[in-house]
């Protein structure tokens, strides 16, 4: 069951934008190949040309040495191409069953859907990432209802479900914890063997040092190299990302030697603070200061943002500049100087279709809009998208013609324009590429020293130990711990994400 | 924990609410009617229900695979006046039997112009189908300018008369018509056709061919207006070119109470048939209390326009309590 896979000089634009202009790629059985590139450089597309779901517009796909044309994603499937999609292709209306073996229902001798082979078959796929999911997963919930985590377990699941033979993962391990990336691993490790091939796309460079064997880097639409990963370095890598030097040690620890912010203002208190999902929280923030929230993705990190941004219903008191208030809608937060930029900026942030500009106005109306001061409100969109560094051919574009970390850009200037207070992020650098990361990790800092109170949740840990001043480390609901200074280690943030119950004793 | 129970029990009975409802239209008309359950009546309001019953279970479909069609009222009505002006009273059998063919054939093509116009042409279903509703209706008056026409007689006492096993004639169609349904959603069409309504782009990237679905719900769609209007054609023995009007609206409303989502991929034919019974009884009950006619659509009106808000109207209650 070998299987060879080349993309030659692929080529594809939407209207006059170029996606790729010359895309390649090889990929072999038992091999997993990194494909690798800024946001924007085009991997989301070339997959999407290797899959079927985009018509390529030059070049050509060998697979097995013979020329093949996919017009759409069945002609790819049936060939043995499956993607777990960056974006998930599931059915939150249909259950775990129904969507993990969707078109490739097994059938019985009438011709209709074998149900008890389905459920059967289903329950050795979770099987495979049995221990790293909540109990209550099974074949017959319906998948809108689960954590992301687990949503992403089930698009991996229906990829494999009808033994592939060349797997694309489109940023697969974004919102899995790390036992749920070490059993992907093992399972990439056991395809391997099974002389599958495995395209691997991500940004986590240290994922990619795990787990491929080549390498094929994209920028701006063009593949500029590629090879073994034995031959080459993290930093290399990068530099071929980026073509910029700088941007290579992303995190740095400087905010660590911060001032002591004793003579700062209290902005934030929050006291036993609880939700659904919360078990009293308590926590203090001040001006100018960056407070993690780390652990594993969905242990009540975004239940605390959105919560205390008014989005969720709580009990508790929460104290903003030591004067207490209950928001019960985002308004009366944002009236209070609080911003909140979402973790799903496509859904939650931004109106695609509309333009970067109306976006960027869309919350500080009260400030331009009556009497009107289009004017003003122009020059400050254009100001704060200078200073974001926004790559846009205009105020007018729309969002959706903007790359992932450029869009990101916008949510947080919609905020910035208002100067918020007190910023709450939900994991903004999801999905965002180095060179974006680093400039947000700078913006951070400046509007720290401005004195804004930021409470920066990330899923990231290498950001939370190299940015905060102090980290909250979330688990199931409450507070595990908080690390500061010395203690603030990645061993310690991880120890603590896991739930051990070590804190005490160490 | 208790809201959680409550989303899965409604979620596991999408016809609950329904049911309820349909139990609570019957109690009322028994009220106001107390030989409904004798096989007389029964038969009397079956006849009168089914063409809705058929339109509603059409428009279930398009709606679960994400669209709306505005034009099946104006379908029955094309099919009304090839009937009533091609038979006529002396028709032979033979022709009769290619008539009613025919007219099938006629609703799967409206039905085919629809389906191109949306998944081909990715035309928006609600004012696709309300453009091409004005279409159908022209071709019925041409066919038909003043009401008139019949059908013979022997077809039309089938219709009305038929007590197979003892039972009238909507209570063999209706098995029938859930056990077709049954079979369809254990077939990879069935899953194709929620995958579809609940969610297009995924479905595409699943290698779902979801143009050809698309399609389909239209073809199918028509091809029930065709036999809801055979229905109301035998019912009524003669055509009008406006007779499907007031049907179009019905057959949403009875989709919608019958717990199909009109955003698409949740639901099913049998909370449509549920709604399309409750309609039904909703208007005899009007008729039997003597209320004035314009109640009925204002009742219409109202279920529509309740049944659209109450999703929203107990999530903001769910909401206020916690």
């Amino acid at each position: 069951m070998s299987v060879s896979l080349s993309a030659r000089n692929i080529v594809k634009h939407y209207g006059g934008v170029v996606a790729i202009s010359d895309a390649n790629l090889d990929v072999h059985t038992g091999e997993v190949v990194a494909l690798i590139g800024a946001n924007g450089s085009g991997k989301s597309t070339l997959s999407k040309i290797i899959n079927g779901v985009v018509v390529l517009d030059g070049g050509q796909l060998l697979l097995d040495e013979k020329p093949v044309h996919f017009s759409s994603p069945q002609a790819a499937k049936n060939l043995g191409i499956s993607t777990v999609f960056q974006e998930l292709s599931l059915i939150p209306q249909m259950t775990v069953a129904e969507n993990i073996w969707l078109t490739r229902e097994p059938l019985n001798k009438a011709g209709l859907v074998d149900r008890k082979t389905v459920n059967a078959r289903t329950e050795e796929l979770l099987a495979l990432f049995e221990g790293t999911y909540k109990n209550s997963l099974n074949p017959d919930i319906t998948v809108g209802a689960l954590p992301a985590d687990e949503k992403q377990i089930i698009e991996i699941l229906k990829a494999i479900c009808f033994n592939p033979r060349l797997i694309i993962l489109d940023e697969a391990t974004a919102s899995l914890d790390r036992r749920q990336v070490q059993r992907l691993f093992e399972l990439i490790a056991q395809w391997k063997l099974e002389d599958k091939a495995v395209i691997f796309v991500s940004h986590r460079m240290e994922e990619i040092f795990r787990i491929a064997d080549t390498f094929s880097v994209l920028r701006n639409g063009v593949t500029v190299g590629s090879g073994s990963m034995k031959d080459i370095s993290e930093k290399e890598l990068v530099n071929l990302m980026v073509a910029k030097e700088s941007a290579s040690n992303v995190v740095q620890r400087e905010r660590l030697v911060q001032e002591n912010s004793t003579d700062r203002k209290v902005r934030l208190e929050v006291e036993n603070l609880r939700t659904n999902i919360l078990k009293n929280i308590s926590l203090q923030l001040k001006d100018g200061e960056l407070l993690g929230v780390g652990g594993l993705v969905g242990q009540g990190q975004k239940d605390l943002l959105l919560a205390l941004f008014g989005d969720l219903p709580y009990e508790g008191t929460v104290k903003i500049s030591n004067e207490s208030v209950h928001f019960k809608n985002t308004r009366q937060a944002i009236n209070k100087g609080v911003a909140l930029v979402p973790g799903e900026r496509s859904k939650e942030g931004l109106l695609y279709i509309r333009s970067i500009l109306e976006n960027l106005l869309l919350p500080s109306w009260g400030k331009y809009g009556f009497p009107t001061k289009i004017k003003k409100a122009v020059q400050d969109s254009q100001e704060i998208s200078t200073s974001l560094n926004l790559k846009m051919a205009g105020l007018d574009e729309p969002v959706s013609s903007l790359s992932g970390g450029n869009a990101q850009k916008v949510v947080i200037g919609k905020w910035l324009l208002r100067k918020p207070k007190l910023l709450l992020l939900d994991d903004p650098t999801k999905g965002v590429d180095v060179g974006t990361k680093a400039e947000f990790y700078k913006l951070l800092e400046r509007l720290c020293a401005d004195g804004t109170a930021i409470l920066f949740y990330s899923s990231d840990d290498d950001e939370l130990i190299g940015l905060c001043d102090r980290v909250m480390v979330m688990h199931d609901g409450i507070m595990r711990s908080e690390l500061k200074g010395a203690s603030l280690t990645k061993s310690n943030l991880i120890g603590a994400s896991l739930g051990a119950t070590n804190e005490g004793m160490g | 924990m208790k809201k959680i129970r409550w989303q899965y029990i409604a979620f596991r009975n999408p016809y609950l609410f329904a049911l309820l409802l349909l139990i609570l239209a019957a109690a009322v008309n028994f009220f106001f009617e107390p030989d409904l359950f004798t096989r007389d009546t029964l038969n009397s309001n079956m006849r009168v229900f089914l063409p809705l019953i058929l339109l509603a279970v059409g428009q279930a479909i398009v709606i679960l695979g994400g669209g709306i069609d505005i034009s099946v009222g104006a379908i029955v009505s094309i099919v009304n006046t090839i009937l009533a002006t091609q038979l006529g009273t002396g028709a032979s059998p033979q022709r009769t039997a290619l008539m009613l063919v025919a007219v099938l054939f006629v609703g799967m093509a409206a039905g085919a112009l629809n389906g191109f116009f949306v998944s081909y042409l990715r035309l928006q279903p609600i004012i696709t189908t309300y453009a091409s509703s004005f279409l159908f209706a022209g071709v019925a008056l041409f066919i038909l300018p003043a009401p008139g026409g019949s059908v013979p007689d022997s077809i039309s006492h089938f219709y009305r008369d038929t007590t197979f096993l003892g039972l009238p004639l909507g209570f063999i169609i209706i098995p029938i018509l859930l056990l077709v349904w049954y079979l369809v959603q254990q077939t990879r069409y069935g899953r194709y056709l929620y995958a579809v309504g609940g969610k297009a782009d995924a479905a595409y990237q699943t290698a779902v061919p979801v143009n050809t679905i698309r399609f389909s719900t239209y073809v199918a769609s028509g091809f029930m207006a065709a036999l809801s209007g055979i229905a109301i054609t035998l019912l009524t023995s003669a055509g009008n070119a406006s007779i499907g009007d007031a049907l179009t609206l019905s057959s949403v409303t009875a989709a919608v109470i019958g717990g199909t989502a009109l955003r698409g991929g949740v639901g099913g034919i049998a909370g449509a048939i549920i709604g399309a019974l409750i309609l039904g009884l909703i208007k005899n009950i009007i008729s039997f209390a003597n209320i004035n006619l314009w109640w009925q659509t204002f009742a219409n009106a109202a279920i529509i326009v309740g049944a659209l808000a109450a999703p929203g109207v107990i999530e903001l209650v769910r909401r206020k309590r916690s």
